[in-house]
């Protein structure tokens, strides 16, 4: 059975044109309307065991509306209530106050993308989800007697959407999601380590991905710390893209967003065209991965979406733009000219489009190393394989200052032991622009701001301060 | 009813945000459809709806950057049947009979894997009303207009903004009216409403290339009284205040030290530290540092913790638990001993403990968790930070919150400080930035040695664990002979 039910598009798409023409009868000048519908199975894994199958459907429609350069906004489930959403949508544009030029983008080919949706997910139900999950308890136990999955689960899903505008832009989407994510817990003596690991991918996840084995691993290997002298020191530091992503994700998309370099809030304001991080590293957003979580043909109002480097051998090169943030920060005379670079981000129905990344990639001319080659190199220091309070990093400094559990202390090359919790501090900004190796095994990980962050093992050898406990 | 299956179907939605006969769900049908459950082979059955009316605001340097008004609503379907749990959540009202069926043979599948000796889910009994709660505000915050909102944000800028280095101030609005629905198969036929209301700004300031932020929060359970009691322009003035500190600010030194927080950070650390191992859910899946320890003594005799929903203003505040059982304060510890889970029914059953009212859906389309509410720790014998101060030789009193998480099953935990100060010989004497404290649970809380008399819920905050709930958090202001900072 599809998971998706019979004429869904199609209803999702109808209901949206009603929208619309509930839009021209107000007279509205211009508008755009997105709708998003989701289908889903998702089962919890708690104690070693399934304890909920759960399943249903969500979804609803925004409403933007703009005249004379105000803009409005309203959200709403149920189509019958279009004519009070335009309503309260044209009422806030009318309090809002006129950006100059900015207009909704007109009709403008856009480059297809590929990978977003698997028939094989479209036809997976509860009970091949059970078997899934069966088989994701079976392998944590198989990888150790001790380990427990005390939380987590697979899920699936699928998802129509649709962005139509009053300039002609018309898009209608399928996209499906399988996720598997574990909390790993191993108790020896009372002695609680744990680890939680997560894949997800647009297409059928049919074995057991490795996340759950890695979630295994780290829940055992920090299992009996070891004793290190205390007090803080700097240090070079292995972070693996796991522990390094919450950081790197808290602080360097927002950076490079035009509206935050121009109004002076970002570590890199100023330094267009200069050099801000280690001349090997480079920085790309590409909006047109296949088969990419937040990738697509088009970005958040309809303007077609790009592969886009950010950072060129070490030097900023490009911000990302919105429509409306470019329009908005050119009227307000904070830069010259700056127009959308397809990087508007509808995060659902209920709120407007704002600036973000889609698939941002980190990558060296150096070429990368295998983990063993990275510890050889690390020499004396730590590697990190997750930190806790990675959203109280200063995304307008870069600073931070985070704890984890999840460190090893390496000696010469070697991994000694873990260590019972350690607090790492820092500049994500100065440690990026110092000596930085990259690890060759590139995981995709969420993020606390925006898109997807596509990251090696990221070797750290300067900005660091470890404080173990 | 709407001719498509995945609309919702309800009276009236598009043109007003109460439901005309006061109730979403038709009750008949819904009866029906759950003793139907109950002859698939159901035990418990329960259809929970919520409507959400909110409206969020968000200016700029005093001007209006977006307003997102919205009404969403959510029903989930609950159903346990053979010690297993089968769950459907939608906005389509209208599907609700056919799933039934399905959702019932979801829960036996999941059931039918469970292994010899493994304990079914079960649920404690609680009493069943068939009532209604709404906690009304005294100004309803739905009626606000947006220039009304636009004034009260206006004030906070007007006192953030007056200062050469404070390069902008945003301000930001959210209020939510909550209306839900429970029906079960047990007869439980409850309806509750109540308000939240919220105003945040943050200011950035700026001097040369060192740029800070400082942020803020007032508001809590109600409607509009509650920022129209704030002084709207003093409270920018303090954020104003706060980030031209930091612009002066020294890193924080590192290490284990005495630490102060004031009653803002004492909250997130009691919530974060304590709150979360003591959720039941946790506990019961293994994942939690205080498994097995009711009734032990973890912490300083000074240390006594309540979560209380009942707690009309807090940001965490509730009149009924989303499982339709009442609410009630919860000492989680007395006198530095453990004494109680947070539960819903299904912990409570599964450790033979009271259910307490301790459960929350983010919304209609989430089931469940166990949660907090408003946590805190209750005041000490310290007549203020002097005293506090008075015997420390080197520390920090840190203050405001950036936030914090926990490790539940290790029993690690951080939180971070908007701002600091170095306390040397007993005096506040340089001003610090970027403190971040971390420690173990079990550790931690013996070495708190001193408390103020006066505990209070500060800041409004909200707790993620899968889903996101308002929290309210707070306490005295406290004192930890050691703790690991940097």
């Amino acid at each position: 059975m599809n998971m998706l039910p019979d004429g869904a598009q199609d209803r999702l798409l109808s209901n949206a044109k009603l929208i619309a023409n509930t839009c021209t009868s107000f007279g509205v000048q211009q508008w755009d309307i997105v709708g998003f519908q989701s289908y889903g199975h998702e089962l919890d894994i708690e104690a070693g065991k399934i304890t909920m199958a759960g399943g249903g459907g969500e979804g609803g429609f925004g409403i933007r509306v703009l005249e004379d350069g105000k803009f409005g906004f309203a959200h709403l489930v149920d189509v019958s209530g279009a004519s009070r959403a335009v309503e309260q949508a044209m009422g806030i544009a009318r309090k809002s106050p006129s950006i100059e030029n900015f207009v909704l983008p007109s009709e403008q080919d856009a480059q297809s993308v590929g990978g977003m949706c698997d028939d094989n997910i479209l036809n997976l139900g509860p009970d091949d989800l059970l078997e899934q999950a069966d088989a994701v308890l079976s392998a944590v136990k198989s990888a150790d007697k001790r380990a427990i999955v005390t939380g987590g689960g697979v899920g699936i899903s699928a998802t129509a959407s649709c962005l139509l505008n009053s300039e002609g832009i018309l898009e209608t989407g399928l996209s499906t999601s399988h996720g598997i994510g574990v909390q790993v817990t191993v108790d020896n003596d009372g002695k609680m380590t744990s680890s939680y690991q997560g894949d997800s991918s647009r297409t059928r996840m049919v074995d057991v991905p490795d996340c759950i084995e890695r979630a295994v691993d780290w829940a055992v290997k920090t299992q009996n710390p070891i004793e290190v002298e205390s007090g803080a020191m700097d240090s070079p530091v292995l972070m693996t893209s796991e522990g390094f992503s919450p950081l790197f994700s808290m602080v360097v998309p927002p950076a490079m967003m035009g509206e935050k370099l121009v109004r002076k809030e970002s570590f890199w304001t100023g330094k267009m065209n200069e050099n801000v991080m280690a001349e090997d590293l480079s920085i790309h957003d590409n909006g047109l991965l296949k088969g990419g979580f937040s990738s697509g043909s088009r970005d958040g109002e309809g303007v077609p979406k790009r592969n886009q480097s950010l950072v060129e051998s070490g030097r900023l090169v490009n911000m990302l733009w919105s429509t409306r943030d470019a329009a908005q920060q050119v009227a307000e005379g904070r830069i010259d000219a700056a127009h959308s670079t397809g990087s508007a981000v509808s995060r659902g129905h209920q709120s407007p489009p704002s600036t973000g990344a889609s698939e941002i990639m980190m990558t060296s001319s150096k070429g990368s190393r295998s983990f063993e080659q990275l510890l050889e190199q690390l020499g004396d220091g730590y590697v990190i394989n997750g930190v806790m309070g990675a959203h109280t990093a200063n995304p307008t400094s870069g600073d931070f200052s985070v704890t984890t559990s999840s460190i090893l202390r390496v000696v010469g090359g070697q991994i000694i032991g873990p260590l019972k919790q350690a607090g790492l501090s820092g500049n994500i900004a100065k440690a990026l622009a110092g000596n930085v190796v990259l690890g060759n095994d590139v995981r995709r990980q969420g993020s606390y701001s925006s898109g997807s962050m596509h990251l090696p093992d990221v070797l750290l050898m300067e900005g660091l301060r470890v404080n173990p406990a | 009813m709407f001719p498509c299956d995945y609309m919702v179907m309800v009276a009236n939605q598009g043109e007003a945000h109460k439901p005309s006969t006061g109730r979403y769900l038709d009750q008949e049908k819904v009866r029906k459809a759950l003793d139907s459950a109950t002859t698939y082979g159901a035990s418990y059955a329960e259809v929970r709806l919520v409507s959400f009316t909110q409206s969020s605001v968000a200016m700029r340097d005093g001007i209006l950057e977006r307003a997102i008004p919205g009404q969403e609503l959510g029903l989930t379907l609950r159903i346990l049947a053979d010690g297993a749990w089968g769950v459907h959540s939608t906005t389509d009202i209208a599907s609700l009979p056919e799933q039934i069926e399905s959702t019932t043979r979801l829960a036996k599948a999941v059931a039918s894997r469970r292994a010899d000796g493994e304990k079914p889910i079960g649920l404690a009994e609680v009493p069943i009303y068939e009532d209604e709660q709404h906690w009304k505000s005294k100004i309803d915050v739905r009626n606000t207009e947006l220039d009304t909102k636009m004034d009260l944000m206006n004030d906070f800028y007007r006192g953030a903004s007056q200062h050469e280095h404070v390069v902008s101030v945003t301000t930001g609005w959210s209020d939510e009216h909550i209306h839900t629905e429970l029906m079960t198969s047990e007869g439980m036929d409850r309806t509750w409403s109540f308000q939240r209301s919220l105003i945040h700004g943050m200011v950035t300031a700026r001097d040369g290339g060192e740029v800070v932020s400082y942020r803020t929060r007032s508001g809590g359970q109600g409607g509009l009284e509650l920022i129209q009691g704030v002084d709207l322009t003093q409270l920018g003035e303090q954020a104003q205040n706060a980030a031209i500190r930091l612009l002066k600010a020294e890193r924080a030194p590192s290490g284990k030290m005495p630490l102060i927080a004031d009653h803002d950070l004492t909250g997130v650390y009691i919530h974060e530290a304590l709150g979360h191992p003591c959720e039941a859910d946790l506990v019961a899946a293994g994942d939690s540092c205080l498994d097995g320890k009711l009734g032990e003594k973890i912490g300083n005799e000074l240390v006594t913790v309540v979560d209380d929903p009942t707690l009309m203003g807090g940001y965490g505040a509730y009149p009924v638990d989303d499982e339709g059982v009442n609410t009630r304060e919860k000492v989680l510890i007395k006198n530095g001993v453990l004494t109680e889970y947070l539960n819903h029914r299904e912990t409570a059953h599964h450790f033979g403990l009271e259910p307490n009212g301790g459960a929350r859906a983010q919304d209609g389309l989430h089931h469940p968790l166990v949660r907090m509410s408003n946590t805190m720790i209750l005041g000490g014998s310290h007549v203020d930070l002097d005293e506090l101060m008075e015997d420390v030789e080197y520390g920090i009193y840190a203050c405001g919150t950036r936030g914090g998480q926990v490790d539940t099953g290790r029993g690690s935990f951080q939180f971070a400080a908007q701002e600091a100060w170095l306390i040397e010989n007993g005096e506040l004497t340089r001003p610090l930035k970027d403190v971040s404290v971390s420690g173990m649970t079990l550790e931690i809380l013996k070495n708190v040695d001193g408390l103020t008399q006066n505990a209070s819920l500060a800041t409004p905050g909200f707790c993620g664990k899968g889903q996101t709930v308002p929290v309210g958090d707070g306490g005295p202001v406290m004192r930890i002979g050691e703790a690991l900072v940097g």
